[in-house]
């Protein structure tokens, strides 16, 4: 005879999934609160005034922006395009041919007339070798550089070591920049007189937008439900989640697609690992060890105006790889630095942001999977399971659509880059259907994220992109 | 209790969907009616546009423009703000600021008293582009009054006190709002007038490490020779970051009473040393330093390195210096820096 009876393992399960949900859910709440109170303060506030000083020479910091490619040659020469017209006192475009196998380095070469040149590049991070070095004829501040593929974060690091300025920024290969990215996210830094040693802003989705020549010309929403789902997810991510984390030094990711970091602090860190899928946010977790080592003043912070507008996945087969490869490599950084988990040393960073991302960020997927797991199968078992089945999926809703559709309408409380009114309605609804069917795929594919982790798979799959410009 | 807690589950969960329709209601209505907004506003701004640009052209202040209402008042706002970005001319700007005191002194007034901080500092925004001097009062009151005044305000407000010639922005500068940064101390610095700046020089040594140093970089912006002796005394006499500040507005003045000390500062062990004082020497193309000119050429810091180049390229026979390294040179290093130069405006 055993000594616990079925029921009591459904009544242990439930209550450890609401428990934990509760957690989670008064987390967010508090985050939400911390936004909301941060971004209704600039309803209205006139940026380009704000901005306008940051543009005097003297005043600002050059800033060298790397754009690492690999096998982009359908989206290069408008990127790179919009790079260029940039409105930012002094800056370089650096563009690393990461050893494409298409015409990325041709279309480079021929589009802005580039020449080779023979610079010495100084070591300070160990890359693989670099072939070529070309800069353009008649843009003297576009540089191009050929070098064997070594992955993303190798490619960043020779850009790091050919870089002029004190600060640099990384950007996706397919990225559109807002005119005025730069001055947005430079403000923190130069307000702080050097304190702030990296910014990031919100990334916003570019598809569903008309874009001519490398610049935003209409804001739109895509038709396709996933795409719009994603928005609303990156509006709660970036709205939500970074704003709060952000007022309190705790932010442990900076956008890949987007980020303005110091120079010297980078390299005092190591620059980018070369071995890990998600480097954006294993060197931000570094620089916040290294300055809690260095018991430095420094922070790192996120400015909630979009600055920057990506093309994401439309098909769920890319969406898919790409959730399983963002897991992974949120796994990783955190495992890497897992010592910093309730490590006093590391303050706040050791105590708040890590168990929140392991907790909430890594290791929800696999409690939510168990959850709706069961809730099917107390469905088929009738009587008082349905009624824990109706419970868990209360609280799901709660979990996951109400807070998006919170975060939608912050954003047309506050920042409203939405024109048209039946774009809010289209982003509410759908928000509203969140919780039934987008949820528990992205779910899904975290869990087959773990799953890969714990059977050893390290293959991670590229995202096709079919060019966002006209 | 499980049908007790789906009970409670279940009326939160209902009264939130309900509040986030309100909201979502709200919002919604908001966003129809400033839309409509913005449409009248822009049927304003076509209409009244070229009376004001008339008005302001041919200096003659007198037709009436309609501004009974807040779009109407809103559409002169927008085309004065379109204006003040484009006008250069001293009179234009003048006529301009005249228009804008006539139209919008009064609801300026009323919206620096605002609670909302983004419409305060908007409104700062403006005063200051239009040059409303008329309101310098107000803006004094904000500054001193108001409790818990945000950074930007503060920042923006004795902006705008430089600007307009404040009398006692001095000593504003100097005894209260001593904790401003660098950066802000020489937006509000490069505003003063010569005489105020001149006033604030003779307090120098009485001021915090911030505003001194603003007060150097204001000077290098300016490239105020005469304030020369000056800057050498202050050089001569401070220490660490105050002495490179001092150093770097020398350099950019370009001019100096005695050479010797900089000269040794090409050995420094700061790199910011070596290079201001090779942008010296570059300047003032002082030949007896180009053999360490040379070997400043693979400085293991990139900026001297660089600055290095520009000093020889600087020199009259600067180029064929740069081309003999660049033959001989075993420094990659060197040879990079002097084929850069060599090359610049390729």
């Amino acid at each position: 005879m055993s000594f616990f009876h079925w029921g009591d393992i459904v009544t242990i399960f439930v209550w450890f999934i609401e428990v934990y949900m509760i957690f989670v859910i008064l987390f967010y709440s508090v985050i939400l609160f911390i936004s909301i109170f941060q971004l209704r303060k600039k309803y209205k506030l006139d940026i380009r005034q704000a901005h306008e000083d940051y543009m005097d020479e003297f005043n600002t910091k050059p800033v060298s922006i790397i754009v690492p490619a690999y096998n982009e040659e359908v989206g290069i020469v408008q990127s790179v395009r919009s790079l260029l017209s940039v409105h930012y006192p002094i800056f370089e475009v650096i563009v690393i041919n990461d050893g494409s196998t298409d015409n990325t380095l041709e279309k480079m070469i021929e589009h802005y007339n580039m020449k080779e040149i023979k610079n010495v590049v100084r070591n300070q991070l160990k890359t693989k070798p670099i072939k070529e070095i070309y800069q353009s004829n008649g843009l003297p501040n576009l540089f191009l550089i050929h070098k064997e593929n070594g992955g993303k974060g190798d490619a960043l690091n020779v850009g790091l070591n050919f870089s002029h300025y004190p600060y640099f920024c990384s950007l996706d290969g397919d990225s559109i920049l807002e005119h005025d990215a730069f001055l947005k996210v430079m403000k923190p830094i130069i307000d702080s007189d050097e304190e702030v040693i990296a910014s990031g802003g919100s990334v916003r989705i570019a598809n569903g937008c008309q874009i001519q020549s490398g610049h935003i010309q209409s804001v739109g929403i895509s038709d396709k439900p996933l795409v719009v789902m994603q928005i609303i997810e990156y509006l709660r991510a970036f709205l939500m989640g970074r704003i709060g984390l952000s007022k309190y030094n705790l932010l442990l990711i900076i956008s890949g697609a987007f980020g303005v970091f110091s120079k010297q602090w980078v390299i005092a860190a190591g620059g980018y690992r070369v071995d890990t899928v998600g480097e954006d946010m294993e060197l931000v977790v570094r620089l916040h060890r290294l300055l809690r080592e260095k018991k430095q003043k420094k922070k790192i912070v996120y400015v909630p105006d979009p600055v920057c507008w990506t093309e994401v996945p439309e098909d769920i087969k890319f969406l898919r790889r790409q959730r399983r490869r963002w897991h992974r490599g949120l796994f990783e950084s955190l495992w890497n630095h897992r010592e910093m988990t309730f490590n006093p040393k590391y303050g706040s960073i050791g105590f708040i942001s890590f168990p929140y991302f392991w907790i909430v960020e890594f290791f929800g997927p696999i409690v939510e999977l168990s959850g709706y797991i069961f809730m099917i199968l107390c469905f088929f078992l009738g009587g008082i399971y349905i009624e824990f089945s109706i419970l868990l999926f209360l609280l799901s809703c709660l979990y996951g659509s109400v807070f998006s559709m919170a975060a939608v309408l912050l954003e047309e409380w506050s920042l409203t880059k939405y024109p048209r009114a039946s774009d809010i309605l289209k982003l509410f609804f759908y928000s509203i259907t969140e919780s039934i069917w987008y949820r528990p795929l992205t779910v899904l594919w975290r869990c087959e994220g773990v799953l890969r982790i714990v059977i050893g798979d390290t293959s991670w799959g590229e995202m096709k992109r079919k060019g966002i410009s006209k | 209790m499980v049908k007790n807690e789906i009970l409670i589950l279940s009326i939160l969960t209902v009264s939130i969907l309900c509040i986030l329709i309100i909201l979502l209601s709200y919002l919604i209505v908001r966003k129809l009616i400033e839309n409509k907004k913005r449409k009248k506003i822009e049927s304003y701004e076509a209409q009244i546009s070229p009376i004001i640009f008339f008005m302001i052209s041919e200096a003659s202040v007198t037709t009436k423009l309609p501004n009974e209402t807040p779009l109407q008042l809103q559409a002169i706002e927008n085309i004065l703000g379109k204006f003040s970005k484009v006008l250069e001319g001293k009179n234009e700007k003048k006529y301009l600021s005249e228009l804008a005191t006539m139209y919008l002194k009064h609801e300026y007034q009323r919206r620096l008293k605002s609670m909302r901080w983004s419409t305060r500092l908007n409104t700062l925004y403006q005063i200051e582009d239009f040059n409303m001097e008329d309101l310098m009062y107000e803006v004094y009151l904000l500054l001193i009054k108001k409790k818990r005044i945000s950074h930007d305000e503060i920042k923006l407000s004795l902006r705008i006190l430089a600007q307009f010639r404040y009398s006692e922005i001095l000593r504003l500068l100097m005894n209260q709002f001593v904790h401003l940064s660098e950066y802000d101390f020489r937006s509000i610095l490069i505003r003063l007038d010569q005489e105020k700046f001149d006033q604030l020089i003779l307090h120098f040594h009485k001021c915090l490490p911030p505003l001194q140093k603003a007060i150097l970089d204001v000077i290098s912006i300016k490239k105020g020779w005469f304030y020369l002796s000056f800057v050498e005394n202050i050089f001569a006499s401070s220490a660490e970051e105050i002495k490179v500040r001092a150093l770097k507005a020398i350099a950019e003045i370009g001019y100096v009473n005695q050479i010797e000390p900089f000269i040794e500062l090409l050995y420094s062990k700061k790199w910011e040393e070596r290079m201001f004082a090779t942008k010296i020497m570059g300047v003032l193309k002082e030949e007896s330093t180009i053999p360490r000119l040379i070997e400043l050429l693979h400085d293991p810091s990139w900026w001297v390195r660089s600055q290095a180049g520009q000093a020889i390229y600087q020199f009259t026979n600067g180029k064929e210096i740069l081309k003999l390294v660049l033959a001989t040179s075993q420094d990659v290093f060197a040879k990079d820096m002097a084929w850069e130069w060599l090359n610049k405006g390729v």
